[in-house]
C-alpha cells in the first residue's frame, strides 16, 4: 500500500512554509546590537520577541538569553515575556523542572492559555500523549477559540492512529475557521486514512472548490492547478481510484457520507485525471504514463 | 443695530493674565487628571479559569450555529457538537459553581453591592469621577471668585442673540454684542471643547477630558469594571441558548452535500 503511506506523509507534511529561523536571526540580530528596537515602539518588541523565538531554534542560546533581558526589562510581570522565559527553560532544563514553572505559572494565573499550551508541548515531547491530549483537551474546553490547540490536537490524535478523534478535533478547527482551505484539506486526507473514503472525496472537492481560480478570464478547464488545488486534485484522484479498484469503500463510511453515484464517479475519475495530466504536463514538459498505478506514482513526485 | 458701532476696548493685561492663564491652568489640569488616572488605575482582576469557562461557553454555540447554514463540517460531526453542547447546557456542566441542585439553586442574583468584585469597578469609578471633580470645582471657585463678570474675549464671527446665555454667563446686560465671551462661559467652552486638544497631546484614548464623563456621571462607574452592575444568571442564558441551538439545527445544511455537481459543472462536464 505505497499510496496511503505516501499520503501519510503528505498529511504529516504542515501546509505553512517552514521557520525560517535561520534568516530572522540573521536580519534580527543587528536590531539587537544596535539598541534601536526600544525607540521603534511596539512593532520593535515584537521584533525582538520573534528573535529570541528565532534564536531558541536554531539553538542559539545567548542570543535568546539577550532578548529575554531586554523584554523582561520593558515588561515586568507580562504573561507573553514567562511564557517565552519557560520556552528557554525548555531548551536547557529538564522537563519536569519546564513542568513546574509552567504549573507555577498557572497556579498565580489561571487564564494563561499560553502557558498552558506549552506545558501540553512539554508532555507531548516527553512521550506522555495522554498527558498531553488531556491537557490540550482541558485548555481548549475553557479557550475555545484557539484554532492552533485544536490543531495540534489532531496532530497528536493523527501521530498515535486515533484518525476518528483527530476528525473531532479537526472539525472544530473548520468551525472556527470555515475560510481556510488547508483545514479542509487536511480534513480530507484524515478522512482518506480513517478510511472514510465518501468524506475525504466530499472534503477534497470542497477544497478545490474553494481554491481554484474562477475569477480567471480563462475558462476554469485551462487553467493549470497549483498548489493546494493540485494536491485536492491528488486526494480526489486517489478516492476515485480507491472507489473503483474496491467498490465496498463506497459503503463503508463512518460519517454515513453517501458514496458518489456511478456517473458522478466515472465524471471525477476522467476529470482528475486531466487536471494531474495537466499539471504534470506544465510542470515536466512530457506526458505522464497511462496506466493508472504508474500514473499516480509518477504524479506523486509532483507534490514534492 | 443701533449699538454696533459702539466699540469697547479690552485692556490687554486682561489677556496676558486672565484670558491666558485660564486656558492654560485648565489644559495642564486635564494632563495632570490623565496621569493621576493612569496612577489609580488598578490592574485588570485575574479570573479565575472556571469563570472564564462559563463566559465564554455561550461563544462556542454561537460559533456552531453562525455557520450552521453553510457548515463547513459534516451531518454527524454537527449533530454530535450540537448534541454535546445542548446537553451540557441542559445540565449545567459549564456553570461556574458546578450544576445547580434542585429548587434550592432559585435564589434572586447576589446583590452587587455586596460582591466585592462588582465593588470594585464601583470603587474604581468613584475615583476617576473624583479626580475629575474637585479640580473642576476648584478651578470654577477660582474663576467665579477673581474673575466674576469679566469680558475676556470678542468672537471673530457674528452671532445670533440666542447664543447670548451661553457666551455671556455671568454678565447680566442686555444690550452687549453677543459676541463679546464672559469669564464663565469661557470656562465651559474650554470645559467642553479641549478635547481635540487632550486627543492631539495625549493620544486617543486619554482620561483628561473631564466633559465625558460629567454629562453622565454614573455611566462611567458602571462600565468601569468588567462586570456590568446586574451579574449575569449563565443558567438562564444557557437554557436560551438550547432553543437557539435547536433552531439552528433545523436551519443545517452541509456545504459539501452537492459539491461534486458543483465542481463537475464549473469544469464543464
Amino acid at each position: 500500500m505505497d499510496l496511503s503511506s505516501s499520503l501519510q506523509r503528505l498529511s504529516a507534511h504542515r501546509p505553512q512554509p517552514p521557520r525560517k529561523a535561520q534568516e530572522t536571526l540573521d536580519s534580527g540580530l543587528p536590531l539587537l546590537d544596535s539598541g534601536k528596537y526600544a525607540r521603534m515602539g511596539d512593532e520593535g518588541w515584537e521584533a525582538v520577541e520573534k528573535l529570541a523565538l528565532a534564536a531558541l531554534d536554531v539553538g542559539k542560546i545567548d542570543v535568546a538569553d539577550r532578548c529575554l533581558r531586554a523584554l523582561a526589562d520593558k515588561f515586568p510581570g507580562s504573561p507573553r515575556v514567562e511564557c517565552l522565559t519557560g520556552m528557554r527553560m525548555e531548551a536547557t532544563e529538564s522537563p519536569e523542572t519546564c513542568l513546574k514553572y509552567y504549573d507555577d505559572l498557572l497556579e498565580s494565573d489561571p487564564a494563561n492559555a499560553a502557558a498552558w499550551r506549552r506545558k501540553a508541548a512539554v508532555y507531548r515531547r516527553m512521550g506522555k500523549l495522554d498527558r498531553a491530549v488531556e491537557e490540550l483537551s482541558a485548555m481548549l474546553d475553557t479557550f475555545y477559540a484557539d484554532v492552533e490547540g485544536w490543531l495540534e490536537l489532531a496532530d497528536i490524535y493523527s501521530s498515535c492512529h486515533q484518525y476518528t478523534h483527530a476528525l473531532q478535533s479537526l472539525s472544530h478547527a473548520l468551525l472556527l475557521a470555515p475560510q481556510n482551505p488547508f483545514y479542509f484539506l487536511q480534513f480530507a486526507e484524515t478522512a482518506y486514512l480513517a478510511a472514510d473514503i465518501p468524506l475525504a472525496t466530499k472534503m477534497f472537492l470542497t477544497a478545490i472548490d474553494m481554491t481554484d481560480d474562477d475569477d480567471a478570464d480563462v475558462p476554469l478547464r485551462d487553467t493549470i492547478p497549483t498548489g493546494i488545488t493540485l494536491r485536492a486534485w491528488y486526494g480526489v484522484k486517489l478516492c476515485t481510484h480507491k472507489f473503483i479498484t474496491d467498490p465496498r469503500a463506497a459503503s463503508a463510511s463512518a460519517s454515513d457520507t453517501p458514496g458518489p453515484s456511478a456517473a458522478t464517479l466515472s465524471q471525477l475519475d476522467d476529470l482528475s485525471r486531466e487536471r494531474l495530466r495537466t499539471a504534470y504536463l506544465n510542470l515536466k514538459n512530457e506526458s505522464p504514463p497511462v496506466a493508472d498505478t504508474e500514473f499516480m506514482s509518477v504524479v506523486a513526485t509532483i507534490m514534492q | 443695530m443701533s449699538n454696533s458701532n459702539v466699540s469697547l476696548y479690552l485692556d490687554p493685561q486682561i489677556r496676558d493674565w486672565v484670558l491666558f492663564p485660564i486656558t492654560l491652568v485648565m489644559i495642564l489640569v486635564g494632563v495632570f487628571r490623565h496621569y493621576v488616572v493612569l496612577l489609580l488605575q488598578s490592574p485588570p482582576k485575574k479570573v479565575p479559569r472556571a469563570a472564564i469557562r462559563e463566559q465564554r461557553a455561550l461563544v462556542r454555540s454561537q460559533i456552531l450555529r453562525a455557520t450552521s447554514a453553510e457548515s463547513p463540517i459534516p451531518p454527524t460531526y454537527y449533530k454530535s457538537i450540537s448534541q454535546h453542547l445542548s446537553q451540557a447546557f441542559s445540565n449545567g456542566t459549564y456553570l461556574k459553581d458546578g450544576p445547580p441542585k434542585g429548587d434550592s439553586e432559585k435564589s434572586t442574583p447576589p446583590n452587587p453591592l455586596t460582591d466585592p468584585a462588582a465593588m470594585d469597578g464601583m470603587m474604581s469609578g468613584m475615583k476617576t469621577q473624583m479626580v475629575m471633580m474637585v479640580p473642576q470645582m476648584v478651578i470654577m471657585g477660582w474663576i467665579n471668585f477673581f474673575f466674576q463678570g469679566f469680558v475676556l474675549i470678542k468672537l471673530p464671527f457674528p452671532l445670533t442673540l440666542g447664543f447670548k446665555s451661553m457666551l455671556q454667563r455671568g454678565v447680566a446686560t442686555p444690550d452687549m454684542d453677543v459676541r463679546w465671551v464672559s469669564s464663565l462661559s469661557w470656562y465651559f467652552l474650554n470645559f467642553f471643547g479641549l478635547n481635540g486638544l487632550y486627543r492631539l497631546i495625549l493620544g486617543g484614548d486619554n482620561s483628561a477630558d473631564s466633559s465625558r464623563d460629567m454629562s453622565t456621571p454614573f455611566a462611567a462607574a458602571a462600565m468601569a469594571g468588567p462586570q456590568p452592575g446586574q451579574p449575569q444568571d449563565y443558567n438562564k442564558l444557557f437554557k436560551a441558548e438550547r432553543d437557539n441551538l435547536e433552531f439552528a439545527e433545523g436551519l443545517y445544511s452541509w456545504v459539501a452535500k452537492d459539491v461534486e455537481d458543483r465542481v463537475l459543472r464549473k469544469y464543464g462536464r
